[in-house]
């Protein structure tokens, strides 16, 4: 199996050349797995079966308490990063389907990325805009453009992916919070 | 900086293929539900959604509306090969029932870039969009954004969601469908929204490009707000602080003052808490303008169309500002105290209107206001 230590290299590593191709700066960063301890993804209360939401939460948590204070009235967008998406929820959903289950009301509510992106809005007070998108460098590109246009003073990028593969594979996932340049402090 | 202009559109929905069946059924007021044949839905509390005949494929469909916006923008081969596609989609539709050990080698990057290819567009550039209902409304705003600050001359923005059976399942399980079949935006007596098929396709280019075209463009890309509410995972802010910000932000861009707003196409899902933070939202943004201003949601009339529902609404935006005539919003029963709005009813509204906004909002509190302008 991966170490954890790469995946965590390899996600932080793309983000922050991805953050550099897109003119912005790295304010504050973190991952998961981090260490050796980050083995099961903590649960969150109102998430259910799969990992994407709270592993999204975990990773977004840390770089938010790492940050330096900004300025209260400061919009904050959150940008998610996914080529797969909660396939471990789909999966679910897919399979009850096809068996006439029925369908849990709270696979509902985590059916789209922007859940998450909300109880973590609520909890920081970040009021900027929700976008997910599929690869690292538009995720960049995107906030970038909404830190440009205005609508947004800062971003915080999460890129997720949650294995597919029993026994294989891992979940893993990494964050950066983002400002424009002329955020930068002076040297 | 540049303009960023509509040169082509295309759709398909529960009216049919085509612009002219939609605008035909948005005017003709009649909601396009129906009892749901394409699968099961025999164990489901609401059987009711706004659908075409059979079972359209996703990425066929997609390929077909971009190659026809395309067309009607007049883009050589060359043209679009150097375009890149931002797609809004919920992900790839075939990654839920794929084999484990295929999943990896789907997911909407291949999904967009297959799209892509298919449909002529650049190999490299494309993005996949998947914020719920906000996910096309962002991608246009990022497209016209992007052509705006010079970094692109050219955006073909997209968007389908073909109702099937899983999004159908949550949303019953969710208690978020209608079970009385009828979609009731700002109306007393609403209970929730339909689920409806929606493909779109528009290309939006620099006022530069668009000059080249022997056809006036479609429309102006005047303006676009994006925000987030910062309340709650799947409800809007009740007050409407955050969509109040997308629609002052993008009035501001446009340079349009609210009582210059001559049409809005509201998000109006139907849904209990949603119409009268919209409402709210609406009143906190335009002030006393908000009187005059004629709304309606036309998911009273085709449907939710999930991630589609910018790329869709934009369209009927720009087609009812083009024809001079606003679609009514259906299923209305009588005023909520709530939800006091200008709302077009009984029928079709005929209007002068320069300016026009569509909004959508989604979970996360996420809120997109597009302002349209007729060149």
């Amino acid at each position: 199996m991966t170490s954890p230590a790469s995946v965590t290299a390899d996600d932080l590593a793309a983000l922050h050349a991805a953050a550099a191709a897109a003119g912005l700066t790295v304010t504050s960063s973190a991952s998961w797995p981090q260490t050796d301890a980050d083995r099961e993804v903590t649960p969150l209360a109102g998430f259910i079966e799969s990992n994407f939401s709270p592993l999204i939460a975990e990773v977004a948590e840390r770089a938010l308490r790492r940050r330096e204070p900004i300025q209260p009235q400061a919009t904050t967008a959150i940008v998610m990063v996914t080529n797969l998406g909660d396939v471990t929820s789909a999966t679910r959903v897919a399979a009850a389907v096809d068996a006439g289950r029925r369908v849990s009301p709270l696979l509902f509510f985590q059916s789209v990325p922007n859940s998450i992106a909300g109880y973590l809005a609520a909890r920081w007070r970040l009021t900027g805009p929700v976008v997910c998108v599929s690869g690292t460098k538009a995720g960049l590109e995107a906030a970038a453009l909404l830190i440009d246009d205005g609508d947004t003073d800062e971003a915080l990028i999460v890129r997720v992916e949650v294995a597919v593969t029993d026994g294989g594979g891992r979940d893993h996932a990494a964050a950066v919070l983002v400002t424009g340049p002329t955020n930068q402090e002076g040297p | 900086m540049t303009d960023a202009v509509v040169t082509g559109a295309a759709v398909i929905s529960a009216y049919g293929r085509g612009t002219e069946a939609l605008l035909a059924g948005l005017l003709s007021g009649r909601p396009a539900f129906a009892p749901v044949q394409r699968f099961d839905v025999s164990a489901r509390r609401v059987r009711t959604a706004a659908t075409m005949p059979e079972s359209p494929d996703l990425g066929t469909e997609l390929t077909g509306a971009i190659r026809e916006a395309c067309d009607e923008a007049g883009l050589s081969q060359a043209d679009r090969a150097r375009s890149p596609l931002f797609l809004a989609v919920h992900g790839d539709p075939a990654i839920a029932r794929a084999p484990q050990a295929g999943q990896p080698g789907l997911g909407a990057e291949a999904f967009t870039a297959a799209v892509a290819g298919r449909a002529g567009l650049a190999e490299q550039g494309f993005r996949c969009y998947m914020s719920a209902c906000v996910a096309a409304s962002t991608a246009v705003a990022d497209a016209a954004a992007m052509i705006r600050r010079g970094h692109a001359d050219r955006v073909v923005v997209a968007g389908g969601y073909l109702v099937e059976s899983d999004q159908f399942a949550l949303f019953d399980a969710g208690r978020a469908l209608a079970d009385d079949g009828q979609v009731r935006p700002f109306s007393a007596g609403r209970r929730g929204l339909l689920l409806g098929d929606g493909v779109g396709a528009v290309v939006i280019e620099s006022g530069r490009l668009a000059r080249r075209h022997s056809s006036p463009p479609l429309a102006r890309m005047a303006g676009w707000g994006r925000s987030g509410d910062a309340y709650h995972p799947c409800q809007p802010h009740p007050e409407g602080h955050g969509m109040a910000r997308a629609v002052t932000a993008a009035l501001r861009r446009a340079g349009v003052a609210a009582a210059d707003l001559g049409y809005i196409n509201a998000h109006g899902s139907g849904t209990g808490h949603s119409d009268p933070a919209e409402t709210n939202a609406l009143r906190l943004a335009l002030g006393d303008a908000v009187a005059a201003v004629p709304v309606s949601s036309t998911k009273s009339l085709h449907g939710q169309a999930l991630e589609a529902s910018g790329v869709l609404e934009l369209i009927v935006t720009l087609l009812a500002i083009r024809k001079g005539m606003l679609p009514v919003n259906a299923g209305f029963l009588g005023a909520d105290d709530g939800c006091r709005l200008s709302l077009v009813l009984g029928e079709a509204l005929a209007t002068t209107a320069e300016f026009a906004m569509s909004l959508n909002a989604a979970f996360g509190g996420a809120n997109t206001a597009l302002v349209i302008g007729v060149p």
